[in-house]
């Protein structure tokens, strides 16, 4: 009963972190939105297909939102942060790394799905690779503090879900990064 | 493993359609004679052609006139003379003087006739001999009167340079759409976008067998990356490879029975052969290092692809069976996506330069580095297939998008409209 109202809370506690994780995340994107339409607006009158434009700019400012929305609320451990074009374990991420190894050893029933990321200043395919570098690198770390590779999964999403777009060392640090997505075994 | 699903999507009726429109607009050759190169193109210095294209009387004409001219234009192998100068009018009968003293070497002169359904006959004159060298007629209707001029162009391309051009060919591509990424289809031109409706959330760049009739790519479907085949001849859908881990695909094999690619499967990244005909795998390259981009060449014997096995990702070529590996890239410590030229004496990738990617051209043994581009990210470049040009994508001006240059990086020109963000384009081989 005990570990069932832990679980219960600690899922509570993820729902929680999500919502704070969603107000954060949406202020500065609608603050951008109509800018960018703005921007944009002025060479469609040059242009003959001026009613495809507008059909398809307000889609595409949308669709930003809903995409952050989802990432936060699965994550329940922090990003561990990679350097530039590298896929080696940094010191700093490796308290983030042991909370991990730390409750899948308390959850056995737990499966993670390490996910791979990347800045966008690399090219396309090699910044997939990349990406499902950094997700094993994490794996392995994983793996050597005791748990089982078999509740381990990967994936490289390389640069295609960025976390921010600015071009700046901030934003490409933060995209720089392996998440950590927990799910019941047996999925 | 060999699950098959038929791609239902209006808009690949449309594209269907448009597949079978290309054989529908026939031409009649009228009168033969004797092939003359006037342009050698082959030859490393061109002196471009002096070329009048004449508004072709009747309906459209005008409009064809500007597609031809435009096409030809793009080449780089002919010199528009301007409309201004011509001293001949459009419904008159051919006079070499007319066009000599203004220095025309080749006029293009004709006919359209028909409202929706549209008849041309073209004829091209040569002025020094004064006479008639190639005289065509076409059907084709208004809706597709870009189709039309492109092929009277690759008509006049073909008998003067003696190549085949590229007039006719298309080009897939992905694109974003409502968060996804999907395929798509369009004319070398930019015109003619059509979608092709298949599944997945991220998709990418396709690569083309050599018959057309097919194309291979990566898509990550339900948390897996794998490898579809789309069959045009039969609109299906074929999932060739997928399994944990990152399985990229690289090309075709010339027979086109063959394809290239990366996987992660079992923890080392390996390159691997997939034979179509009887499925069979075989693992080429096993490495603690990223294997990936594998570009089978034009002559099927090597293997072009990226590797980080020094340190940094560089390109590497091998013969198809994994051996003899040996660097390509010296300069610069980030190139990736090699694709050859069609002939298999260059090969054209991505170089990074003060944080920004560039194209290059190297040949297969690392001598004549040139620089193609210079403005924005440049990525994902490859051959059309006649060598003569490069396509890739850019971010130079806002957004994403696919632009085209001659293989010397002269004349780079945007193709897709800026409402669509588009990436990794392939050009059709025919």
């Amino acid at each position: 009963m005990k570990k069932f109202l832990l679980l219960f809370l600690s899922f509570v506690l993820v729902f929680v972190f999500a919502g704070c994780a969603k107000k954060a995340v949406t202020a500065p994107v609608e603050q951008e939105a109509p800018k960018e339409t703005a921007q944009k607006a002025a060479p469609v009158e040059q242009k003959a297909e001026a009613p495809v434009m507008a059909k398809a700019e307000p889609k595409k400012v949308e669709t930003v939102p809903v995409k952050e929305v989802t990432e936060a609320k699965t994550s329940m451990f922090g990003n561990i942060l990679f350097d530039f074009d590298k896929y080696t374990i940094r010191e700093d991420a490796k308290p983030t790394l042991k909370s991990v190894a730390d409750w899948m050893m308390k959850n056995k029933d737990a499966k993670m799905i390490l996910e791979g990321h990347c800045d966008d200043r690399g090219t396309n395919e090699y910044n997939l690779a990349l990406g499902e570098k950094r997700a094993k690198s994490a794996r392995d770390y994983l793996v050597s503090s005791g748990v089982a590779k078999s509740k381990l999964d990967t994936i490289s999403l390389g640069e295609e879900k960025p976390l921010c777009k600015e071009q700046t060392d901030d934003c490409w640090q933060k995209n720089r990064r392996v998440q950590f997505i927990s799910g019941k075994a047996g999925k | 493993m060999n699950e098959k699903f038929r791609v239902k999507s209006l808009e690949l009726k449309v594209f269907i359609f448009f597949f079978c429109f290309s054989f529908l607009t026939f031409n009649f050759q009228l009168s033969t004679c004797e092939a003359k190169i006037y342009i050698d193109i082959t030859s490393p210095a061109i002196k471009k052609l002096p070329i009048a294209v004449q508004e072709l009387s009747g309906t459209e004409g005008k409009q064809l006139a500007d597609i031809i001219r435009e096409d030809l234009e793009f080449t780089g192998f002919f010199l528009s003379i301007d409309k201004a100068a011509y001293l001949e009018k459009s419904a008159e009968a051919f006079n070499p003087k007319n066009w000599t003293v203004i220095g025309a070497e080749a006029v293009i002169k004709g006919t359209v006739r028909g409202e929706q359904n549209l008849t041309a006959v073209v004829s091209l004159y040569d002025t020094s001999e004064g006479r008639e060298v190639l005289k065509r007629e076409y059907k084709g209707t208004k809706a597709s009167l870009r189709h039309l001029g492109h092929t009277i162009a690759g008509d006049i391309y073909q008998h003067i340079t003696g190549e085949k051009g590229i007039f006719g060919t298309k080009v897939a591509f992905v694109a974003e759409d409502e968060g996804k990424k999907g395929l798509y289809m369009m004319s070398w031109d930019g015109t003619d976008i059509k979608r092709l409706g298949i599944k997945g959330n991220f998709v990418l760049r396709p690569h083309w067998s050599q018959d057309g009739k097919r194309i291979v790519y990566s898509s990550e479907r339900g948390g897996q990356w794998g490898i579809y085949l789309l069959d045009f001849t039969k609109m299906t859908e074929k999932k060739v490879f997928a399994s944990r881990g990152l399985n990229i695909t690289g090309n075709f094999s010339p027979d086109g029975d063959e394809i290239m690619f990366s996987s992660s499967q079992d923890e080392t990244y390996g390159l691997y052969n997939f034979r179509i005909s009887d499925s069979k795998l075989t693992r080429i390259t096993s490495a603690r290092w990223i294997e990936i981009s594998p570009a089978v060449s034009p002559d099927g014997k090597l293997v072009a692809f990226v590797s980080d096995r020094g340190g940094t990702p560089q390109i590497y070529i091998m013969s198809r069976n994994g051996h003899d590996t040996r660097r390509v890239t010296f300069e610069g410590s980030y190139n990736t996506s090699p694709s050859w030229s069609p002939d298999g004496k260059k090969i054209v990738f991505v170089g990074r330069v003060s944080g920004k990617h560039q194209i290059f051209i190297i040949s297969p043994d690392s001598a004549s580095l040139t620089q193609l581009t210079d403005k924005g990210n440049n990525e994902d470049p490859s051959f059309s297939p006649d060598g003569r040009f490069i396509i890739f994508s850019s971010d130079r001006n806002e957004g994403n998008g696919i632009y085209i240059m001659r293989a010397n990086g002269e004349a780079q020109k945007k193709i897709t409209p800026p409402w669509l963000r588009a990436f990794g384009p392939r050009w059709s081989p025919n």
